[in-house]
């Protein structure tokens, strides 16, 4: 395990190493991506070893910058989980990356910073995983935000860009803030190795462990996502390079969850039911209306990057089942919730990069965003298609693919909520239960957009007409996540067993694992499910109408032509359906969420009002999580930077004069308080 | 007897040495701030020569020697040197006139009795006369750095704030470990050739030292 561990630390760092020395260029780039491959498919081994073995892998190094504990490493199963989840987004990721970057060959962006902060940002994100002390937790997870900042930055001429980067880095920092204050708290005076902070909880106050619990949610929450601290989301992950986006999507959001859990479950042990309720309501809330603004928009990556927030909510609705549940003693039924979200948080980690890079490559071929300049690109780029269909199945959750079952398992936990005693708790769940149901209608309504838009029908720009298929590294890319999210769908019964491995033990969480069975059984009879059987039949189902079409049409001629239009001579794109006009009836549903402003201008003809010249139609939903929380927040900051700009007189004598009275006050304060 | 002639003398000492700081508030030539200071650090080397002999530490010897060499001769040299390629200057318009600047320094030396007054009164060392004046001393450098407006005034400034740190080090242990001195003087040389960059730098930019020129950059 030691060499793995290894393997993986020095693949890194010789990638950041050889982007120094040649950034540009096939080989650079190959050895930049390879390198990060290598690395993050010894995490992967890594991982997989210590969740299916048991044992876990520890290096300590204490003198190794001993302020906080020194570097403490320490892998157990839920981190190993959680780094099998960094080496399914990343493997691919780095591959794509090799043919994706080829742009930045030339032109302003550097190569150079791409590859090393790449590389560093998935070497700090593994050890994130690993951290067994407060010290070494901190500096990784800031080291991962960095470095991800940086990668955001990458086309930093862009205005867009930075005012994207300024978001992120400001909501990190705020999480990374409130991260601080819950570890503080929770170490108290001990060391801040973990197993000090595990002693020390058990010793602190209901209302202080539910303080550092609520520190710790809103702070990995502002990582993971959540509505309301979802807001950098939407602008940074168009704003990064795709496979970059696929990253930050797909695995480093997961970390949030990694975070909350190691810390609810682990740290704390669990805690009074409105722990649950609280990670159930923000979760409930986080999907739907993540779901709902995906819907609205008509850019592909922010389309995507919403649906992460409502990805985020699926999870955070099986884990928070898992904690009320886990509260009232019922351990079968909330190992089930965890493990729904578990696995919902590996699926999402699949098809999300699946898709990130997938939209990647209709960006490296139509050069926009934006879905209403897109279309007919499947007979262009048919295997981006293929692979694409696939992740937009997964992600609406249509059986036999992995979306299902985990969202499935996520189900069976908030079903499970009738066994809690208090009824006014257990109401909680059957609205989980509602929400969760409106909120993969909609997901499949929202996918069935961004595929359909994007790839079907006629191309509406000369863009998309003259679009072509990606190199061979991304299909590669693509396709490899494209089998993970397949086999993870059929295969499920046997991944899920696996999953909980990383759960035996946690915070009184029943020692043994889950064992292999052919069909997903949920502990007290609420269903079994086979996705695999599932599979089977729904492949013989299509084969069957597959061939009952054939036996109709066999004596029948085939003709090729234009689908009907109207009695129209010519079809024109402009005929098409667009991605807003698909949105509309939902727009006009949820009219109180999203306040759509419409402006409609007509230009008629000078002569008659029968004839019209132009006509411009304009409707923009209401970004009211922006207008009415972050706004004021920001004219408040505002406001009091200006007037705590009067210290800043520029005058170096009244600094100095700053600092002998701060010396004076705190010698005064020394001698007298 | 040996204890009471140390404590008097560590305590006339001091006295001398912050009375050669108190000689930086009233004067203006910059000439005399160089050779105020140097006659400052003679007094403090002296010091450690006592206080090497009567607290038997003959490694304080070593520190006196580098003492002198760096700050008698070295630093006043170089502090000559810059003059006369900038100019010898007069600190003209302090933001402080001469009578209030001694009455505040007079102030701050009060004050530095009232702070230090737990620790002398706890204290069993012989020195322990010398330590509010060391704090003392500590304060009126960082009054001068603060109320005048040369960048070579302030520099000395910094020095005898320096030495006013020196002099509470060796007053209140007998001397810090060898390798411990030995880097504050390499930090100290460090930095004085710093702030020296620093000046020529002013002087270029400006074809002055008023320091307070430098808030003309904000904008």
């Amino acid at each position: 395990m030691n060499t793995l561990f290894l393997i993986m630390v020095f693949a890194y760092l010789l990638g950041a190493l050889m982007a120094l020395v040649s950034g540009r260029g096939v080989g650079g780039r190959s050895l930049t991506g390879g390198a990060a491959a290598v690395g993050a498919a010894s995490g992967l081994v890594l991982g997989l070893w210590v969740l299916l073995s048991g044992v876990p892998y520890s290096l300590y190094w204490p003198n190794l910058l001993p302020v906080g504990g020194g570097l403490a490493l320490y892998l157990d199963s839920l981190g190993a989980f959680f780094l099998v989840v960094i080496g399914v987004g990343a493997i691919p990721a780095a591959i794509y990356g090799i043919s994706y970057t080829a742009v930045y060959d030339k032109g302003p962006v550097s190569l150079r910073l791409l590859g090393v902060m790449l590389n560093l940002f998935l070497l700090s994100m593994s050890l994130v995983t690993l951290a067994d002390n407060i010290f070494t937790f901190l500096i990784m997870w800031e080291g991962m935000s960095l470095t991800s900042y940086f990668l955001v930055m990458t086309e930093s001429e862009h205005r867009e860009t930075t005012e994207a980067g300024l978001w992120y880095i400001a909501m990190t920092h705020v999480g990374l803030a409130l991260l601080l204050a819950a570890f503080l708290l929770l170490a108290g005076d001990t060391s801040g190795a973990f197993a000090d902070l595990r002693a020390n909880a058990a010793l602190l106050s209901p209302t202080m462990r539910g303080l550092v619990f609520v520190l710790a949610f809103l702070g990995f929450g502002s990582k993971a996502g959540i509505i309301p601290l979802h807001v950098w989301l939407p602008r940074a992950h168009p704003a990064a390079p795709s496979h970059v986006s696929a990253l930050m999507s797909g695995v480093m959001i997961k970390l949030g969850i990694y975070g909350l859990l190691r810390m609810a479950l682990d740290l704390l042990g669990g805690g009074p039911a409105w722990w649950g309720v609280l990670v159930l309501a923000v979760g409930a809330v986080s999907a739907l209306v993540g779901i709902l603004y995906a819907l609205m928009e008509s850019d592909l990556k922010r389309l995507l990057a919403y649906s992460s927030v409502e990805n985020i909510g699926i999870i955070l609705l099986g884990i928070g089942a898992g904690l009320l549940l886990h509260t009232y003693g019922l351990m079968a039924p909330a190992m089930l919730g965890f493990v729904g979200g578990l696995f919902h948080t590996l699926n999402h980690a699949s098809f999300k990069s699946l898709l990130f890079l997938g939209s990647g490559s209709v960006l490296h071929a139509v050069h926009t965003r934006n879905m209403e300049a897109m279309g007919g690109l499947i007979k262009r780029m048919p295997q981006t298609a293929f692979f694409f269909l696939i992740g937009a199945v997964a992600i609406s959750a249509l059986p036999p693919l992995n979306g299902f079952a985990s969202e499935w398992l996520v189900f069976q936990a908030l079903l499970g909520g009738a066994n809690i005693p208090n009824p006014e708790v257990a109401v909680a769940m059957p609205v989980g239960v509602a929400m969760l149901a409106l909120t993969s209608g909609l997901a499949a309504a929202g996918f069935v957009k961004a595929f359909g838009i994007t790839f079907l029908a006629i191309p509406r720009s000369t863009e998309a007409e003259q679009a072509h298929e990606s190199p061979l590294a991304m299909q590669i890319g693509m396709g490899s996540l494209a089998v993970v999210c397949v086999a993870l769908g059929l295969g499920a019964a046997a991944v899920v067993p696996v999953i909980g491995r990383a759960l035996v033990g946690l915070g009184g969480l029943p020692q043994t694992a889950p064992a292999f069975q052919l069909t997903l059984e949920t502990p007290d009879s609420f269903g079994q499910i086979s996705p695999a059987a599932l599979g089977v039949i729904l492949l013989v189902v299509l084969g069957l109408i597959m061939l009952g079409l054939r036996l109709i049409r066999a004596n029948r001629p085939v003709r090729v032509s234009d689908s009907w239009g109207c009695g129209r001579i010519e079809q024109t794109p402009r005929m098409e359906y667009t991605a807003t006009a698909f949105a509309e009836p939902l727009r006009r549903v949820f009219a109180e969420l999203y306040r759509p402003t419409r402006e409609l201008t007509i230009d008629f003809h000078p002569e008659s009002k029968y004839f019209v010249q132009s006509i411009q139609y304009k409707s923009e939903i209401t970004p009211w999580f922006e207008r009415s929380l972050y706004e004021p927040l920001l004219r408040l900051i505002k406001g009091v930077a200006y007037r705590l700009r009067g210290l800043q007189s520029g005058s170096l004598h009244l600094y100095l004069l700053y600092l002998a009275l701060t010396l004076l006050i705190l010698l005064f304060a020394t001698r007298w308080f | 007897m040996n204890d009471t002639l140390f404590a008097q003398l560590s305590t006339l000492g001091a006295s001398l040495v912050l009375l050669f700081g108190i000689i930086l508030l009233w004067r203006r030539s910059l000439m005399a701030y160089v050779r105020a200071f140097q006659q400052q650090s003679a007094v403090l080397a002296a010091l450690f020569v006592v206080v090497g002999y009567f607290g038997q530490a003959p490694e304080l010897y070593v520190v006196a020697v580098i003492l002198f060499a760096l700050k008698v001769i070295l630093i006043p040299r170089l502090l000559h040197r810059m003059q006369n390629q900038v100019g010898i200057g007069y600190e003209a318009t302090p933001y402080l006139n001469v009578a209030s600047s001694v009455i505040v320094a007079g102030l701050l030396v009060l004050l530095a009795y009232v702070l230090t007054r737990p620790v002398v009164l706890t204290s069993t060392l012989p020195t322990r006369g010398g330590l509010p004046l060391a704090v003392g001393l500590i304060f009126v450098g960082l009054f001068v750095i603060i109320t005048r407006k040369k960048a070579l005034a302030q520099v000395v400034g910094f020095l005898v704030l320096e030495n006013g740190i020196a002099l509470l080090a060796v007053l209140g242990t007998f001397g810090i470990p060898l390798i411990v001195e030995l880097g504050v003087f390499l930090d100290l040389l460090m930095g004085f050739l710093v702030m020296q960059v620093f000046i020529y730098h002013i002087q270029d930019t400006f074809e002055s030292l008023d320091v307070d020129r430098l808030s003309e950059l904000k904008y």
